[in-house]
């Protein structure tokens, strides 16, 4: 094993982690504001990738539309699910747990609805991109990968400066550290929670497309959010940044990972089990993630 | 019909018993794993193995399969009890997926993803029915014992649990382990009523669906997660005869139940209300107090 | 009170049993099948009295919603093709079929109760199983209990044959097992002159891992090598690094006999990664694959139980898409098949299942769109069916050879 192979696999991982990122980011959004697991995010996805292919894709259009499109769509179902799923359990203070139970048979909502609609067909976005790899030398970038890795970039540069500089941001940071007092200071906590579902919305329009345009579209192609699950937590749950960091990490431990794995003969067997160790050392020796991110512990 | 009929309520019955351990976890305690179906494959692929492979006689096979698992749940559970509630979900569904991925590749053992079949079928509708009832009436002992009691106060604030002097971390794990026995024994009566397992079967989602059916009936009551295990383990069924020519609308109908229960009655169908208020013992107490009340009131007056 | 929680719980377990009881007695009186005014309840279960006409009732169990829903709802699509073609002519001996759709959302226990229902409530004469191994799996021991046939299309042979050598009485399989389609495979690569090979393979797929072993066997029996085996699992998207020890091996040929999203991600990966070798699939390579992959399939071998790219197939398949809106694929075909054979053995034997069943085993030279079948009453697998070989060449299929099955 050479330099270049090991280098290769360094931008395989990176690739990989790039598709679990786009995915983090619009999860810990949801995170970082109601502090919980939003596993409709993944059925979520699906149905904007489908969304954007019948819409734009299958009609001519090209990328960009088809990526608006299912932004458009991510977002405004993502609001419409705030309203349906989320809206009384935010009001009502109740446990995290009901967050989960509700997101996720959101989540099968939208799988259902998805599974009925497209039927017996497959469906796949045409070639976007002329060039569908990047040669540098002997080593070989996938051109949908760079930009994944380039867009998450762009998003959490946009992300951290409408948090950090912008009114809605502040409202954004103020409601995920305490919902009530935020309320008492005039701050809208509805509209804000609103505009968390819509961000987070619009990236898993963004995410669905790409996963789309890597894996085909198929009903259970949002189901690769696990990754993004635990790619936050790795990264730290609620942080933007560490979201990013974490899914990278893990792109780049399950890579390295399958490729001693497939040496060895064995293939990606282990790889779960090895992964579910480092996961749990990490929250054993770390809890906050890499990040360390600022959430307290409300049991 | 009524092999149909007898089937189901197997079924049912046999997820009854897993939602009793979802429960102790759950509802008592108010921790959730997504790896609870990890429990029930060891379960079945244990016991199926020890009866098929070596003919042990298949009750010696439940108990050596159920203490596999407890053994699995204790190494499992000696980190998690000590981490964020967050995070015990997520350890447990790397868990889950862990186990998964090792049944499908220790194919000579388990059959990989083609399965593992030859399981004979002993457990019949009175088995289940008998198995079901033990469990659900020691899991209602277990609520009212020292121990669920603590469970309670750990659900209800740590914190707090801790300044009493509960052990938060021994509670916790008394509770993962019962909930492990009890799911991992829902696996053992799984195998010998199918006759075929296959890794597919016990993913991340199976747990979430026992979560969803104690949420449905009633975190806080154990009479409202069997009414949740009971309701939802049928409905399908129920739709399917209702729905002739529309049953791919069962998943649909399903999910949207479940959104109208979680969100316009949270504490769930039974709320905190068990079966056990209805014993002449608490209703006459309860008529007691009313009688005691009023004539308070008269006395008042 | 514990006590009393107890004999709740148990008084209601007992309602519940005497139920069932009472049900049976109530529902024993009419046997299925025999003569031509059987009638399924199904709507209402109290629905005995037999209609006019009579109809002849057919269960099509499927995943119409579980991950396989694909596959599921295209043999159930042509199934229903092919009936709505027979009653359009009359249908059979004057009686209409009616088939029912039984869900299995791909999951063993729905379809346990589906397979149940179907046998038990519907009265069905014959059901139509899926292509998935996992709940044919499931199926074919309950499935001795009763005397309904399933006509399937799983190709594991556990499926058909029991651990001693006979057949599960009721199950068949219409179209070559796994064995037969992988040395198939493997023949024509071998015959084609490739040498070394590498295969990667989903683990947690039974279809993937039941095409494997004969295909090792027969590569290996003609005097190739498998240089490199992978393996993955189903939340596996890394392909690129996957596929990296085979073709650093340097292979002629790399086997992918996984499902078709699987198969455009790895052919993806491949080609990326300046693999320019060929790379031998199943049946899951056939199109609408290539317009999946949406770019030049050259070097894709794959194998099909139809050559669809004969004029009447090509006719039929229009006529589909302008019907349903449907692109039809070999399920379709063998859904087609199953249906039209059924109707046959209806019209010659009647509506009662066991005699169905024995027909089923004893089916001779029935010549249908995947070819000439014949069912060997000891395995209950066609014999000498054929198969067609197929390439590529940019992204129209080419038929290459037609290969008979040998036993």
């Amino acid at each position: 094993m050479n330099i270049l192979q090991i280098v290769q696999i360094l931008i395989n991982g990176l690739a990989l982690g790039s598709v679990y990122a786009l995915i983090a980011t619009g999860f810990s959004v949801i995170f970082n504001v109601l502090k919980f697991s939003n596993f409709s995010h993944g059925a979520l996805m699906t149905l904007s990738a489908f969304v954007g292919y019948f819409l734009a894709a299958s009609q001519g259009m090209g990328l960009v539309p088809t990526i608006l499109v299912s932004m458009v769509c991510g977002a405004l179902v993502a609001l419409l699910g705030e309203l349906v799923a989320f809206r009384r359990i935010t009001v009502r203070n109740s446990p995290n747990i009901y967050f989960f139970v509700s997101s996720i048979t959101l989540g099968t909502l939208f799988e259902g609805i998805v599974t009925i609609w497209v039927g017996a067909n497959f469906f796949s976005y045409p070639r976007f991109f002329p060039n569908p790899t990047i040669k540098l030398g002997d080593l070989t970038i996938s051109t949908s990968s760079l930009i994944m890795f380039l867009l998450s970039a762009a998003a959490l540069i946009i992300l951290a400066f409408v948090i950090q500089k912008t009114k809605l941001g502040r409202a954004l940071r103020s409601v995920s550290f305490d919902r009530d007092t935020s309320s008492l200071m005039g701050i809208n906590v509805t509209r804000t929670i609103q505009f968390a579902f819509i961000v987070s919305g619009a990236l898993a329009g963004l995410a669905g497309v790409f996963l789309g345009i890597n894996y085909t579209l198929y009903p259970t192609l949002g189901s690769l959010v696990v990754k993004g699950f635990i790619a936050s937590v790795i990264g730290g749950l609620g942080s933007l940044p560490g979201a990013v960091i974490g899914a990278v990490l893990l792109g780049l431990v399950e890579t390295g990972l399958n490729y001693a794995g497939t040496l060895q003969g064995f293939g990606t067997s282990y790889t779960p089990v090895f992964t579910f160790l480092i996961m749990l050392v990490f929250l054993l020796v770390r809890p906050r993630g890499i990040a360390g991110s600022n959430i307290q512990e409300k049991a | 019909m009524a092999a149909l009929i007898q089937s189901i309520v197997i079924q049912i019955l046999i997820t009854v018993i897993a939602v009793a351990g979802i429960y102790v976890l759950t509802g008592l305690t108010g921790m959730f794993s997504l790896g609870s179906a990890a429990f029930m494959a060891i379960g079945s692929y244990a016991s199926g193995l020890l009866v098929v492979r070596l003919g042990l006689p298949v009750p010696v096979a439940f108990v050596l399969a159920i203490a596999l698992s407890v053994l699995i749940g204790f190494i499992v559970g000696l980190p998690t009890v000590r981490l964020r509630r967050d995070y015990i979900s997520l350890v447990t569904l790397g868990f889950g997926e862990a186990i998964i991925a090792l049944l499908n590749s220790a194919t000579t053992l388990t059959g990989g993803a083609n399965g593992f079949a030859g399981i004979p079928r002993v457990v019949t509708l009175p088995v289940a029915i008998v198995s079901a009832v033990v469990v659900v009436a020691l899991v209602a002992w277990f609520k009212t014992s020292k121990y669920g009691r603590q469970c309670i106060a750990v659900k209800g604030d740590e914190l707090a649990a801790k300044a009493m002097g509960v052990n938060v971390p021994r509670v916790k794990m008394i509770a993962f382990l019962v909930s492990v026995a009890i799911t991992s024994f829902a696996g053992c009566l799984y195998a010998f009523y199918i006759t075929f397992v296959d890794p597919s079967t016990f993913g991340w989602k199976q747990s979430a669906e026992w979560v969803i059916m104690v949420f449905f009936g009633g975190a806080n009551s154990l009479t409202g997660s069997i009414f949740g295990a009971l309701f939802l383990g049928a409905l399908p069924e129920v739709l399917r005869s209702l729905l002739t020519g529309l049953e791919q609308y069962r998943t649909i109908i399903y999910a949207v139940l479940v959104l109208l229960i979680i969100n316009f009655k949270p504490s769930g169908v039974f709320g905190e209300w068990e079966i056990t208020q209805l014993s002449p013992k608490n209703l006459a107490k309860r008529r007691a107090r009313k009688a005691a009340a009023k004539s308070k009131k008269g006395g008042a007056q | 009170m514990k006590k009393k929680l107890l004999s709740l719980l148990l008084a209601g377990a007992m309602i519940f049993a005497l139920a069932a009881c009472g049900n049976d007695t109530a529902d024993a009186t009419p046997t299925p099948g025999g003569t031509n005014t059987e009638t399924p309840g199904t709507e209402t279960p109290d629905d005995q009295n037999p209609s006019a006409e009579g109809e002849i009732v057919i269960g099509i169990l499927q995943d119409i919603t579980g991950a396989t829903s694909s596959l599921g709802q295209m043999v159930e699509a042509g199934a229903n093709w092919a009936v709505d073609e027979i009653n359009a002519n009359g249908g059979v001996n004057g009686q209409t079929i009616r088939t029912i759709t039984y869900d299995t959302q791909g999951d063993v226990t729905e379809a346990v109760n589906a397979f149940t229902r179907a046998v038990t409530v519907d009265n069905v004469s014959a059901i139509i199983g899926p292509p998935v191994a996992n709940i044919a799996l499931a199926i074919a021991p309950i499935s001795e209990e009763y005397d309904v046939p399933v006509l399937g299309f799983a190709m594991d042979l556990a499926c058909t044959i029991k651990d001693d050598g006979t057949p599960y009485k009721n199950m068949f399989l219409f179209q070559p097992n796994a064995d037969q389609q992988s040395a198939i495979m493997a023949s024509y690569a071998i015959k084609n002159g490739f040498e070394t090979f590498g295969i990667i393979y989903n683990q947690s797929n039974a279809y993937s891992t039941s095409l494997l072993p004969n295909f090792r066997a027969t590569v290996e029996a003609g005097g190739g090598t498998i240089a490199q085996e992978v393996s993955y699992g189903a939340n596996d998207k890394d392909f690129a690094t996957l596929l990296a020890p085979i073709i650093n091996a340097g292979v002629d040929a790399i086997y992918v006999p996984n499902y078709t999203q699987e198969l455009v991600q790895i052919t993806d990966a491949a080609r990326n990664a300046g693999f320019e070798g060929a790379l031998i699939c199943g049946l899951d390579a056939c199109p609408p694959f290539n317009t999946i992959y949406g770019a030049d399939c050259d070097g894709i071998y794959f194998i099909n139980n139809v050559d669809d790219t004969e004029a009447d197939l090509q006719a039929m398949i229009a006529e589909v898409k302008e019907a349903t809106g449907i692109d039809a694929t070999n399920k379709f075909f063998l859904g087609y098949d199953v249906a039209n054979i059924l109707a046959d053995i209806i019209a010659e034997v009647g509506t009662d299942p066991a005699a169905i069943a024995e027909a089923t085993a004893n089916v001779t030279n029935y010549e249908g769109l995947t070819g000439n079948i014949t069912i060997d009453p000891d395995t209950h697998m066609p014999t000498g069916l054929e198969m067609v070989m197929f390439t590529y060449e940019g992204s129209t299929p080419v038929m290459l050879e037609r290969y008979t099955v040998q036993d």
